[in-house]
């Protein structure tokens, strides 16, 4: 199984990394990063602080362009270029196209999300002196993030359109981030059992402090889990159930 | 002691009811059609579009969700993943990921299928010599032309050394060439004891190779037999002509029926309980035999008539 997962997975990315959407969208964040300094909001004696920050939104920004790019049009493509049945008519099972697929959309986020990331380092440190080593803890929790904004898509995907697909998974991540807004920030069961998607948000501890500790680090991996294995779960068996 | 071995296909009423939400119309695609292929032989799979054919094989495969019936390959369930080991499958007009290479996908559907990877880049390599495409082993598949990629899909499909293939459409955007060749590896895998399922609109492909044919009408099975039987119109016997520079005799002239002559060479029909009567007075009148047959009616006309039936009735002919 394991075999067929990393198969599938591998043809995704080294379709994906030959795209030209992969090098535009990290070509312009190179591009961004450079330019990062010369916002105007510096020089009021926050420029690191404010750096990390643009960095991460930067990284952000790039890497959820390139996921839902993926991620969305991935299953629906296949099903309509039929590239699908070569797969599923051999001895593979629904959910492992749907995990291995999933598996696929990730590594191109990682590897997006790590060429963002070594550029805005390597900017950082000729332009502040600093290495930053933090960004590299906001990087895992973007990619966490994008692991589950994936699974989301993935899963909506196995029913929809890539148009459904991108205004759902949107929706999903403005509602994930919207928890103390809608509910408050004092404890309730309805705060528990919100589909909050905050567990990765590291942006005041990475850009402004020094860093997160182990206890959010574990945090977030439960989350991440959580969200991603019960989205594949679902698409698979949205998939199960579909014609192709 | 052993029974009897499991047929290498076997389709129990097949039924397939699209209905795309609960409150459209429905409409069925498939209605119990049943299909049994012996191991090692070739069967065709024909009918016009829209008859159920690739329906009828996306369920065998696991492709669509059926309705009713049961699907089995060599005895087991083929919508189990697992049982699809020893199974190959050609879509129609296969498609593949554009940025990846002809060697890259090979090595990919290798592994899906289960070959070991000691022996997968030898088995993609002899598949795509096989194919006619090991100059291109490393040119990206968005480079590829129509016929390339089919010739990719039918190498794709054999990749895992599967006891039963299935094959839908695999001349169609071959030239000549290609068609012959494809031809010859039916029969190539037939001598191997491989069992083909073809799905195909080339009448004179199916002819060529298939043992039986079952065929399709508005979704149910409108005939199943040897095509000899099912072609073949009883009574009656094709004679071909030639050297009759007046014209066919005056005695023959009463007994023959579609008479046809061109270029000098008169085809007609007659009843058989005639044809010795017959072939003596074309003797008598210097005529030269050129062949005695039975009369068989084409495949073309055979779905025209098929289409002009208000409903199927399953003409089975052993």
């Amino acid at each position: 199984m394991i075999g067929r997962l990393t198969s599938i997975a591998g043809a995704v990315f080294m379709d994906a990394v030959r795209q030209r959407v992969f090098y535009v969208v990290v070509f312009f964040g190179a591009a961004l990063a450079l330019a990062i300094p010369s916002l105007p909001t510096y020089g009021v004696g926050v420029a690191v602080g404010s750096y990390r920050e643009v960095a991460l939104a930067l990284t952000f920004t790039g890497a959820l362009v390139l996921t839902l790019s993926i991620a969305a049009t991935r299953v629906p493509g296949e099903v309509d270029r039929r590239t699908v049945y070569n797969v599923l008519a051999k001895p593979v099972a629904r959910l492992d196209y749907i995990v291995g697929t999933w598996l696929g959309v990730a590594a191109v986020s990682a590897a997006a999300i790590t060429g963002f990331t070594a550029i805005e380092q390597l900017v950082g440190l000729i332009r502040y002196q600093e290495a930053m080593w933090q960004l590299w803890q906001g990087a895992l929790a973007i990619w966490l993030e994008m692991g589950v904004l994936a699974a989301f898509a993935i899963a909506v995907s196995t029913l929809s359109g890539p148009v459904v697909v991108v205004v759902s998974t949107l929706t999903m991540l403005f509602i994930g981030h919207s928890r103390d807004g809608v509910l408050g920030s004092s404890p309730s069961l309805a705060r528990s059992l919100y589909p909050s998607l905050d567990a990765f948000n590291v942006i005041n501890p990475v850009a402004h402090g020094s860093g997160i500790g182990s206890t959010v680090v574990v945090g977030m991996l439960l989350a991440f889990t959580g969200w991603a294995g019960v989205l594949l779960i679902l698409g698979s068996l949205g998939f199960q159930r579909r014609d192709l | 002691m052993n029974g009897p071995a499991a047929p290498a296909i076997l389709v129990s009423g097949a039924r397939k009811v699209y209905q795309p939400a609960p409150w459209s119309a429905s409409r069925t695609a498939v209605e119990d059609v049943s299909i049994e292929v012996p191991q090692g032989a070739i069967h065709g799979l024909l009918g016009p579009n829209g008859a159920g054919k690739t329906t009828t094989l996306k369920m065998l495969l696991g492709l669509v969700l059926p309705t009713a019936g049961s699907f089995e390959v060599l005895g087991k369930p083929s919508r189990v993943p697992a049982n699809r080991a020893a199974l190959g499958f050609l879509p129609e007009q296969p498609y593949f990921p554009s940025q990846l290479t002809a060697i890259q996908v090979m090595r990919l559907y290798a592994r899906l299928a289960g070959v070991s990877s000691e022996s997968r880049a030898a088995r993609s390599s002899e598949l795509l010599e096989r194919v006619g495409l090991e100059r291109h082993g490393h040119a990206r598949l968005a480079s590829f032309s129509r016929g390339m990629l089919q010739r990719l899909g039918i190498a794709q499909a054999l990749v895992g050394s599967p006891s039963v293939v299935i094959l839908d459409e695999p001349a169609s955007g071959l030239d000549p060439v290609g068609q012959r060749d494809v031809r010859n590896l039916m029969l190539d895998l037939k001598a191997a004891g491989t069992t083909v399922l073809l799905s195909s609109h080339q009448l004179s492909e199916v002819e060529a190779v298939c043992d039986r044919v079952s065929i399709l009408d508005r979704g149910r099975l409108a005939a199943e037999g040897r095509l000899d039987d099912l072609l073949n119109i009883a009574g009656r016997t094709s004679v071909r002509v030639s050297g009759l520079p007046e014209g066919l005799p005056a005695a023959v002239s009463g007994m023959t029926d579609d008479v046809a002559v061109s270029g000098g060479v008169w085809v007609f029909s007659v009843r058989d309980d005639q044809v010795r009567s017959v072939v003596d007075v074309i003797d008598d009148a210097g005529g030269r035999l050129l062949a005695v047959a039975p009369k068989r009616e084409s495949l073309e006309d055979y779905f025209t008539r098929l289409l002009e039936r208000p409903a199927p009735e399953a003409e089975v002919a052993r």
